[in-house]
């Protein structure tokens, strides 16, 4: 099965320039000559010092590092802590499709602007919360098609792996007439009860 | 892995089936099969088992392990413990559903039989589920897999290796 194209991104990457479009906001440090219509608020030639602007993440990532930094970077709105708190509360309910379409492409590279790694902690959090939500859904994906539209778009192209390698093995399971299945009692009353694992793996 | 491609991993496995023609060895690149004795029981691969069951020049014989007493045990104690319990073969999925398919009228009692294979398979699913969700979410890097079968190995796939080698890649990313 091959590997999702944005698995490292390289230069060539798609995924990789869309998400790094992102508008990220930042404030310049020092004068920049002749670029003044960078701000398109002012018709002056020159950008000063304490301009504050919102800029491409990849300008921002290459103008903020090195010897000298031209711009100081802020966190894009979305890893702010009003977002964070509401994926710490409860990341299973969240659009993360609205948040952005590339929320943990762009969160790899806004992190390195957050010096405490909350960032980090809440892209993990998120991802391995809504985990389990990813499984379900790539199991059966029939039973609510609506939830599909809430996933960003790594999630989304795991989701379409595992759907994918599920749906060959129903058709497996059901294939040469030899149908392995349970009683149907068993379906029609539902009355297979659910392991409850969690608490065994205490 | 494609479930095909686990099923064609599976047909190596040997079978005892009771063969109605008489034929000298016959001499494959894995091994050497025969001479087949009519009404004499021979162990052959699988794939041949069923491909000779469809020319209706074999009986097969119900492994041991597909009796209902036996599957029953399993069952039970597959419902009790709370790890993976010992399978009585490496491709039991796969193996009951080429036998149950080709040579049910071999098989006594089969349509139950089915039913079975099918709770124990459910209740081994419902335990990889619940176990890689705890693995993912107690951010576990590890995990140990025994007895589980390659079928249900593959049920995991890809979804569980990409979403490890997300979170791997989310934690690499420098800071």
């Amino acid at each position: 099965m091959p590997l999702p194209t944005a698995y490292s991104p390289n230069y060539y990457s798609l995924d990789d320039i869309l998400a790094t479009q992102e508008r990220t906001p930042c404030k310049f440090l020092i004068n920049v000559p002749k670029m003044g219509n960078l701000n398109p608020s002012t018709i002056e030639k020159d950008l000063p010092a304490g301009t504050a602007l919102e800029l491409p993440m990849w300008l921002v990532l290459e103008m903020s590092t090195g010897r000298q930094p031209i711009v100081l970077p802020e966190l894009p709105k979305i890893y702010k802590e009003a977002y964070r708190e509401i994926l710490e509360a409860d990341a299973c309910a969240v659009d993360l499709h609205k948040f952005n379409l590339y929320f943990y492409e762009l969160g790899s590279y806004a992190k390195r602007f957050d010096r405490k790694g909350d960032v980090h902690q809440t892209l993990l959090h998120t991802f391995r919360t809504r985990f389990r939500q990813l499984m379900d859904l790539a199991d059966n994906s029939i039973s609510d098609p609506s939830v599909q539209q809430r996933l960003d778009t790594l999630e989304r192209r795991l989701f379409k792996d595992g759907y994918n390698a599920r749906t060959k093995l129903n058709a497996w399971l059901v294939e040469s007439g030899a149908t392995i299945e349970a009683a149907n009692m068993v379906i029609n009353h539902k009355k297979r009860k659910r392991l409850n694992m969690e608490d065994l793996m205490k | 892995m494609n479930p095909d491609e686990v099923e064609f991993l599976g047909e190596k496995q040997f079978i005892t089936i009771i063969p109605t023609f008489n034929s000298n060895t016959i001499h494959l690149i894995t091994g050497d099969v025969g001479p087949f004795r009519a009404s004499l029981p021979i162990r052959v691969p699988l794939w041949m088992a069923i491909n000779l069951k469809q020319q209706q020049k074999c009986k097969i014989q119900q492994p041991d392990w597909m009796e209902i007493e036996a599957l029953e045990t399993i069952k039970e104690n597959e419902k009790l413990s709370r790890t993976f319990t010992k399978m009585p073969s490496e491709h039991y999925m796969i193996e009951a559903k080429l036998l149950l398919g080709f040579a049910s009228d071999d098989i006594p009692r089969a349509d139950e039989i089915r039913t079975i294979i099918k709770d124990i398979w459910d209740i081994r699913m419902s335990k990889i589920r619940s176990s890689v969700d705890v693995l993912v979410k107690n951010a576990g890097s590890y995990a140990a897999l025994d007895h589980l079968t390659i079928m249900e190995i593959n049920t995991i796939r890809p979804i569980l290796p990409h979403a490890l080698d997300q979170i791997y890649r989310i934690k690499a990313s420098p800071r």
